[in-house]
């Protein structure tokens, strides 16, 4: 069978690649974490990977508003022989691969204009700014998933305890055309939850205001998915913070986390679509 | 000096090399890879600076521009500081008990304990840093317990007593987890830190500027001796700390010094972290149990504090009971016969009781036990050592073998949603978890 490879970039502030890399370890892959230069100067080739991760962090101080910086850099670096990166990420999705962002990873991929991409032009679509709280919080949400979604990465999840760790983690959209492109082809995949698992508006379940609640988005081929919740950082079961009782009323509670799951659905896919 | 880069133009040398500017560090690197950290630091876009090299002169040689402009024997930096000579004189603060008025209102007293500042939730401080990056907890089950103790409340009456029951506070905090003690023939159990966290006033005496210095200094000297005694009675090492010692600040000619603190942080480490334990109760039906022996010990409590008395009464630690119960709670946690533990200490065990029901959104029904002490002592003494945890009944009769005369069946755990205290039939407390939550949580917020 097809050894899946994850390639998770860091470096500029970049702080969760740990966890990413042993998400993409645990669900079944191998997982490389490289600097972002060593991508830049070309001594590491994104062509070489199946899964493109982009992790949390604080890339660049989030000066300029979060990930805006790296976005950016994403968008228009020029890598040491002169090729624009943003063709080389183009030419990684053409080849069919897939490219996940979390929390400050996500923000980038919002930024550059590859989440929700409704239009297929990688345009910038949608901005993340401040929580309507104004404040920075971490905490832990249910999260529910859109049942008409396509993307290999939900597969088989309806709902998903995760923790949200972000000062700017509300979504806008562009204009009513976006918005209602999105709702079309239900590129509004993941959303905050209420204890019933319905989508909700609701502080602090909702935590930051987002709109259509979402707290996830892919683009219309289902290859890139971002999130603000941190599905790396529930890998184990004992990462949730009501472990305690869980394992007091159900003794036989697995040690592994649910966050686990988005990583083995797409190491899965991608082995069965090779 | 004038090759150390700069945030700002314009300063001297010596302000240079004592500048204490955050997000730097310093490299030793040998000569032969040099060349190579450069091209990384290149590649990594990191701002890297060759200021200096290790001679063989026995000397400290600053220079700018090749001009020498400091040159200290390195003899005199580590060994050139004078002894200081300073004064202490301990005498026992004279304090007394108060007296109370009778049948006091317990529901009031317990949600003005729980919003009060020792014991609120500080929820509105905690949920603002990322506390969970990095919190690993996938390539093993390894793990670090961490706690702390700090009671500035009780330095008033004695920094001594003070600074043992931070140090106890500091370890029943693990232990209630899950954590062990350190045992020498073990090496495996063996890891433990203290970090000791000075946070004292002046204590240099001067007729004049310091008239209670020798007093002062004589708090951080019990202090110390109370650092001595813990440590080495529980064989626990102190790897680090960090001092703060001139914490007096005057306005308008009146002179306001802290009390005398000690924080104590410490690690353990947790073999397998799937064995530690919650505090919140988890079951309907499950017993609870007061671990420990309860003392009039009311000095300088949170309960006190609500009429703005400090009392005589301090919590003294006693060293050997607790070894002793902390030794059967760790293999209680092995034989897995608790469902919850938490420590009992700002308030006592109604705070306690009133934290594990609404943390695991249960209720619990309680009979305080028939003992000598008055209702209060038993609602809010803070003696050290204790706990409450909570027993599945199936673990009923090995938990009492094991534990013998150190504990008390005080209750059970039910689904209520109400803590319901009473004693000899009559109900003490009677409160919602919603109330007493509501009361925990608005504390401090801001």
């Amino acid at each position: 069978m097809k050894e899946v490879k994850g390639l998770v970039v860091t470096g500029f502030g970049i702080n969760c690649e740990e966890e990413m890399a042993a998400a993409n370890r645990l669900a079944g892959a191998r997982a490389d974490i490289v600097h972002l230069s060593e991508v830049f100067n070309e001594q590491v080739s994104i062509h070489d990977y199946d899964i493109l991760n982009f992790p949390g962090g604080f890339s660049f101080g989030d000066d300029l508003g979060s990930a805006k910086v790296l976005g950016n850099k994403f968008r228009f670096k020029r890598m040491a022989s002169g090729k624009l990166f943003l063709d080389e990420l183009k030419k990684f999705l053409d080849e069919g691969n897939y490219m996940i962002g979390v929390c400050n990873g996500f923000q980038a991929l919002v930024k550059m204009g590859f989440l929700p991409n409704a239009g297929g032009h990688f345009e910038q679509e949608a901005t993340i700014t401040h929580n309507s709280s104004g404040k920075f919080e971490d905490r832990w949400v249910t999260c529910c998933v859109n049942p008409n979604s396509k993307t290999p990465f939900l597969k088989e999840i309806i709902t998903l305890d995760m923790p949200v760790r972000h000062g700017e983690g509300k979504l806008i959209f562009k204009d009513d055309t976006t918005r209602q492109t999105i709702l079309d082809k239900n590129l509004n995949c993941m959303s905050y939850a209420d204890k019933n698992g319905n989508p909700t508006a609701e502080y602090p379940q909702n935590p930051n205001g987002s709109e259509l609640n979402c707290a996830g988005l892919s683009d219309p081929s289902g290859q890139v998915f971002g999130l603000m919740p941190h599905p790396e950082a529930y890998l184990s079961a004992y990462n949730h913070p009501n472990w305690g009782k869980i394992k007091r009323q159900n003794p036989e509670m697995s040690d592994e986390g649910a966050g686990l799951k988005i990583f083995k659905n797409i190491v899965n896919h991608i082995k069965e679509n090779s | 000096m004038d090759k150390v880069p700069l945030k700002y133009s314009g300063l001297k040398a010596w302000e240079i090399f004592i500048s204490e500017s955050q997000e730097r560090m310093s490299f030793v690197v040998k000569s032969d890879r040099i060349e190579e950290l450069f091209k990384m630091a290149s590649d990594f876009e990191v701002e890297l600076t060759d200021i200096g090299q290790f001679t063989d002169s026995g000397f400290l040689d600053l220079r700018w521009e090749d001009k020498s402009i400091a040159y200290l024997d390195l003899d005199f930096l580590h060994d050139g500081v004078p002894k200081k000579h300073m004064e202490a004189e301990w005498k026992k603060p004279v304090v007394t008990e108060p007296t109370l008025k009778e049948n006091l209102d317990y529901n009031d007293i317990l949600l003005k304990l729980m919003g009060s500042l020792n014991i609120c939730s500080r929820e509105s401080i905690i949920r603002r840093y990322d506390h969970e990056v990095k919190g690993k907890g996938f390539d093993s089950f390894k793990g670090i317990a961490v706690s702390n103790g700090i009671l500035p409340k009780f330095g008033d009456i004695d920094a001594y007593e003070m600074s043992a029951g931070s140090f106890d506070e500091a370890i029943r905090g693990i232990i209630a987890v899950g954590g062990k003690l350190p045992d020498p023939k073990n090496s495996e159990n063996n890891f433990w830190s203290v970090n000791d966290n000075f946070c004292v006033p002046d204590s240099a005496y001067n007729p004049k500027s310091n008239p209670d210095g020798k007093y002062k200094l004589a708090q951080l000297v019990r202090m110390n001796e109370a650092l001595f005694d813990m440590s080495t009675f529980f064989n626990i090492p102190m790897t680090s700390g960090k001092d703060s010692m001139k914490n007096d600040f005057i306005k308008e000619g009146i002179k306001i010094s802290v009390p005398p603190t000690i924080l104590y942080s410490v690690a353990a480490k947790i073999k397998d972290v799937r064995q530690t334990l919650t505090a919140e109760f988890k079951q309907a039906g499950d017993l609870i149990y007061l671990v420990g022996k309860t003392y009039d010990e009311l000095g300088g409590s949170d309960f006190y504090k609500l009429f703005n008395e400090i009392g005589a009464n301090v919590p003294v630690v006693r060293k050997e009971d607790a070894q002793r119960i902390y030794h059967k709670m760790m293999e209680a946690h092995d034989k897995n016969l608790l469902s919850s533990a938490h420590d009992l200490s700002d308030g006592g065990l109604a705070v306690a009781l009133a934290e594990s029901a609404f943390g695991g959104e249960m209720g619990v029904s309680i009979e305080l036990p028939d003992n000598e002490l008055s209702v209060n002592a038993n609602l809010f003494s803070e003696s050290h050592s204790r706990f409450i945890v909570s027993v599945n009944p199936e673990d009923k009769d090995g938990f009492e073998i094991l534990f013998g005369n150190d504990v008390e069946l005080i209750g059970k755990v039910n689904d209520s949603q109400k803590v319901q205290i009473s004693k000899a039939g009559k109900m003490l407390i009677d409160l919602e978890n919603e109330a007493l939550l509501n009361a925990w949580r608005s504390g401090l917020v801001f």
